[in-house]
């Protein structure tokens, strides 16, 4: 039986690190969903088995070697989300690391996102789409941003967009406006229904969103 | 005279910006009804009917789910983005202000947004999240947190 044992635990130290990657190396998946299939566990983090769809390779690496709060309150299965709690930061990874991560999770993907255009918005266009943002669609109250003058502003319950434009794909914040369930089963945005023209102008404001444009 | 309507209409946009937004710093009150989500069209032509809908485990979820984070917890106006927006959101403790909106103007403002009954664009439309029955109990759940009534 003590062999047996032995055998067992040795067949584990040998046989876990060969099929891990660097995900599971440092232990992501205790607060971040990397697996589709795990549709049952509570997780404190946000969903990371879309990376790939989801986000732009050069921030995910400046964002693992130097963590930026994006979500003030939390995420939102933090049992501290309501109320407003501290937060441990998000612990940092060297280069290599950082390199490995970005390029595993870059792989995790669910979908195609169908493609839209990333051409720049008009000033007039710009101006129009902040408006909605702010007044037809109410998402100011939920999401930091930057207004014209380049100063942010905006509620805190989710995720700020002031560095949207870096930090996130514009086919998915495309896809993510149309059908969020593809991507979270429960969130606490509201749905909207988007005309076509509406969806692409608004996805195309969102990238405009650029920390750099802070003024 | 030929007119620049490309410079025009970016004027008429800048100029409802400074008059009216959602933001920190800015004046609350529109001067001009702005567009809300529904077409012209789709503007609810007939009053909701009212159904005698209770208040369930599940209603206080969805309140807490939603409604709280600008709201509060308690339903006391203080959620976590209260502080960040210029028109405080609503106290839903305050029988002084909701006994005088009807329980009508409550549904339309949860279904339509806050736009669509004259009161501030923070708040927006759930019409498409929240099922009507879901909305009505949550009408019930507010006059339960205010301990008063209006029809």
């Amino acid at each position: 039986m003590k062999t047996l044992t032995t055998l067992l635990l040795c067949g584990l130290l040998f046989s876990a690190p060969a099929n891990a990657g660097v995900l599971e190396d440092k232990n992501c998946g205790s607060c971040h969903r990397l697996k589709v299939e795990d549709t049952e566990t509570i997780f404190t983090g946000p969903d990371l088995h879309y990376a790939g769809n989801k986000f732009q390779p050069e921030w995910l690496k400046q964002f693992l070697i130097n963590p930026e709060v994006i979500r003030p309150a939390g995420f939102v299965t933090d049992p501290g989300f309501l109320p407003k709690t501290d937060l441990p930061p998000h612990a940092s990874s060297s280069e290599e690391d950082a390199n490995a991560l970005a390029k595993e999770l870059m792989g995790l993907k669910i979908s195609t996102s169908t493609p839209v255009t990333s051409e720049p918005l008009t000033k007039g266009l710009r101006a129009k789409i902040k408006y909605q943002f702010e007044r037809t669609f109410g998402c100011i109250s939920c999401h930091q941003s930057l207004n014209l003058a380049g100063k942010v502003r905006g509620g805190i319950s989710g995720p700020s967009l002031v560095n949207a434009g870096n930090r996130l794909q514009a086919d998915w914040v495309s896809d993510w406006l149309k059908a969020p369930e593809t991507y979270t089963a429960k969130r606490r945005m509201p749905n909207y229904k988007m005309e076509p023209a509406t969806l692409d102008q608004f996805t195309r404001f969102l990238m405009t969103l650029k920390k750099e444009n802070i003024k | 005279m030929i007119i620049n309507y490309k410079l025009l209409l970016t004027g008429i946009v800048y100029l409802a910006i400074l008059v009216t937004a959602c933001g920190q710093n800015e004046q609350a009150t529109p001067a001009v009804k702005p567009p809300t989500q529904q077409k012209a069209g789709e503007v609810i032509p007939q009053m909701p009917q009212l159904k005698p809908i209770q208040v369930t485990e599940d209603t206080r979820q969805t309140y807490q789910w939603y409604c709280s984070q600008c709201h509060g917890v308690k339903g006391k106006g203080d959620g976590i983005n209260a502080k960040f927006l210029t028109v405080p959101p609503r106290n839903h403790t305050k029988a002084e202000y909701l006994e005088t909106r009807t329980d009508e103007q409550l549904f339309e403002a949860i279904k339509f947004g806050g736009l669509s009954v004259g009161r501030a664009p923070c708040m927006p439309a759930w019409g498409q999240t929240l099922a009507e029955d879901t909305i009505h109990s949550l009408v019930r759940y507010i006059r339960e947190l205010c301990d008063c009534e209006a029809f």
